[in-house]
């Protein structure tokens, strides 16, 4: 586990473990297509604040109302910006530590890139034609998901297989949760998905579950897309991209891997917990909010153990404007993942449920966590991949991270506030018993807060633009000239495990 | 082996393209006759694509023979 191991090997043994070839083109196409949705998913999410803000700005559009544009942000959010980026790190992490040539040949991984990004862009096409599931993240149309699962299927061969042709005899943390991730989005989105379609050519399709047990299907699928997409995946990244970025080892590997089992085991149940006071049986709804709780322990050892990472090396946060975003972002994992439990309980969900509170929690975690996590590894991983010496500049990096921090602040505490707001106004009864306030009245409370909210969004957006002209620069300038790399710049094995 | 992985990728994404032609064909309603010509096109871009990087290959290859060639005419 420390540098020593690759110091004292002999040079024989260093020759042969040279590196293999990797592919490096298919993690550089992830990279730009990652940056690129992350750019039109933040810009779609500021329209649709200002939407809510003034409806009137859709102007009668279809196109652009509120409903069709709401499942382009998230997709747009989670699939476009959050799965490219998966892709492109586990791509780059399951070849470095392996030390081993992604399986299946370019060709395999080009329909990949092609393939996820086709899906994204037909799926996104489907919703703004006014063509959804009508079911929260899992609104494309029946045929664009048999495109994505064989995309995600060939996506599994390349992964696996690469495992299965590693020259390192350990699997690296980092590499099983990413397989969990893309193992348990498989069954999920194949389960969600059952549905028999009106007819081969269209578009429209019932869904095999009805009444309850489709919601319950839906947010066992809900939760778990945040479980593992959102969270397991990106735990991947947290594992591999801030030790390197911090030059130490991972602060426990046992407690690692005590992260992986408990947290996917606990992760898969805690979905009923959307459907509170619904017609869900209460004791399913309690088993839920139990599994969301005992969630707490894994996801703060996690925490624990990607910030304890940084023993010895909390100097390099005020050089690594980079290594920032990443420490930051188990930050907000920490935070979110309290909020989360807490929410869940049945007591607290009686106010939450249906308010902006939840637009608040789910922004702390995707913009804290998820985008965060994402920025850091992004800027490790353009100079390595483009062969730069470094980034074209550390001041626009801290830029970036204080004004996104700060419209994640924003955004947050007026959705908090907000939130709370309307769950107090809508639960309020005069003496005679009736309701005190009028849903509309509820609806004009939140207005300054809706402002508020697009201004933490705008800043977002505008620091990611800062992060582009950056990434683009650093490819291109002649400050950050090329180098010529050896095997020995990468000593990848340090962080495997070994 | 790289040729047969390229060769298995490429049918398969054309009888994807195929099957893209078909829903376009028959489709009842304007997002599946979208997406089964996008399907199509995709297709069609991606095996050209294949092509092209095949051939490009084959390009560089024959650059790097012709110099060696020229080289050991000379010491003839």
């Amino acid at each position: 586990m420390t540098d020593a191991s690759i110091t004292y090997m002999a040079p024989h043994q260093l020759s042969t473990r040279l590196a293999p070839v990797y592919n490096e083109a298919i993690v550089r196409k992830f990279t730009i297509a990652t940056m690129f949705w992350g750019i039109v998913a933040f810009l779609v999410g500021c329209t649709i604040a200002a939407e809510l803000c003034w409806p009137g700005l859709s102007m009668g559009i279809s196109y652009l109302n509120f409903g069709r544009l709401r499942p382009v942000h998230t997709s747009a959010a989670i699939f476009a910006f959050g799965g490219n980026a998966l892709f492109a790190t586990s791509l780059y992490v399951v070849q470095r530590t392996c030390r081993a040539r992604l399986f299946g040949g370019a060709a395999l991984a080009e329909f990949l890139f092609w393939g996820y990004n086709f899906f994204i862009v037909m799926a996104a096409l489907s919703y703004v034609m006014g063509f959804s599931r009508s079911q929260e993240y899992s609104e494309p149309p029946w045929h664009v998901t048999i495109f994505l699962v064989i995309v995600w299927v060939c996506y599994a061969v390349v992964f696996v297989g690469t495992l299965l042709r590693r020259e390192e005899p350990h699997i690296y943390v980092a590499n099983w949760f990413y397989l969990a991730f893309i193992l348990t989005v498989a069954i999920l989105v194949l389960v969600n998905n059952a549905a028999v379609p009106v007819s081969l050519y269209s578009s429209h399709a019932y869904v095999a579950y009805g009444g309850v047990q489709n919601a319950l299907i839906q947010w066992w699928y809900g939760h778990n897309a945040v479980g593992f997409f959102l969270t397991a995946a990106f735990l991947g990244m947290m594992y591999y991209f801030i030790p390197k970025q911090a030059n130490r080892p991972v602060y426990s590997y046992r407690l690692s891997i005590v992260h992986f089992w408990s947290l996917i085991f606990m992760y898969i149940w805690a979905g009923p917990h959307h459907l509170h006071y619904t017609s869900l049986p209460d004791w399913t709804q309690t088993l839920g909010m139990a599994f969301s709780i005992m969630l707490w322990m894994p996801s703060w050892g996690g925490m624990i153990n990607g910030l304890m990472t940084l023993s010895g090396a909390w100097d390099k946060l005020r050089t690594d404007p980079a290594l920032r975003f990443s420490v930051t972002a188990v930050g907000f994992y920490g935070m979110s993942t309290f909020e989360g439990p807490v929410m869940s309980v049945r007591d607290v969900n009686a106010l939450a449920h249906y308010t902006d509170w939840v637009i608040g929690h789910v922004h702390s975690g995707a913009l804290g966590w998820v985008a965060f996590i994402s920025f850091g590894a992004i800027y490790y991983l353009v100079p390595v991949l483009w062969n730069r010496t470094g980034l074209y500049s550390k001041k626009l990096v801290a830029w970036h991270y204080w004004i996104a921090t700060l419209g994640i602040v924003f955004y947050m505490t007026s959705m908090w506030v907000a939130g709370i707001m309307q769950g107090l106004m809508w639960r309020a009864y005069d003496k005679f018993g009736f309701l005190q306030y009028s849903f509309v009245e509820s609806v004009n409370a939140v207005h300054p807060y809706y402002i508020i909210r697009l201004m933490g969004g705008l800043m977002f957006l505008v620091g990611a633009l800062i992060m582009v002209f950056n990434l683009v620069m650093t490819v291109r300038s002649r400050t950050t000239e090329e180098f010529a790399r050896t095997s020995q710049d990468y000593p990848d094995a340090v962080m495997a495990g070994e | 082996m790289k040729d047969s992985g390229e060769i298995f990728v490429g049918l398969m994404v054309a009888a994807l393209g195929f099957a893209g032609l078909v829903l376009a064909s028959g489709a009842l309603d304007d997002e599946m006759y979208l997406f089964g010509f996008s399907l199509a096109g995709f297709a069609l871009f991606f095996d050209l694509m294949l092509l092209k990087h095949h051939y490009d290959r084959v390009d560089a290859a024959r650059a790097e023979v012709r110099p060696m060639a020229r080289g050991a005419a000379r010491h003839d």
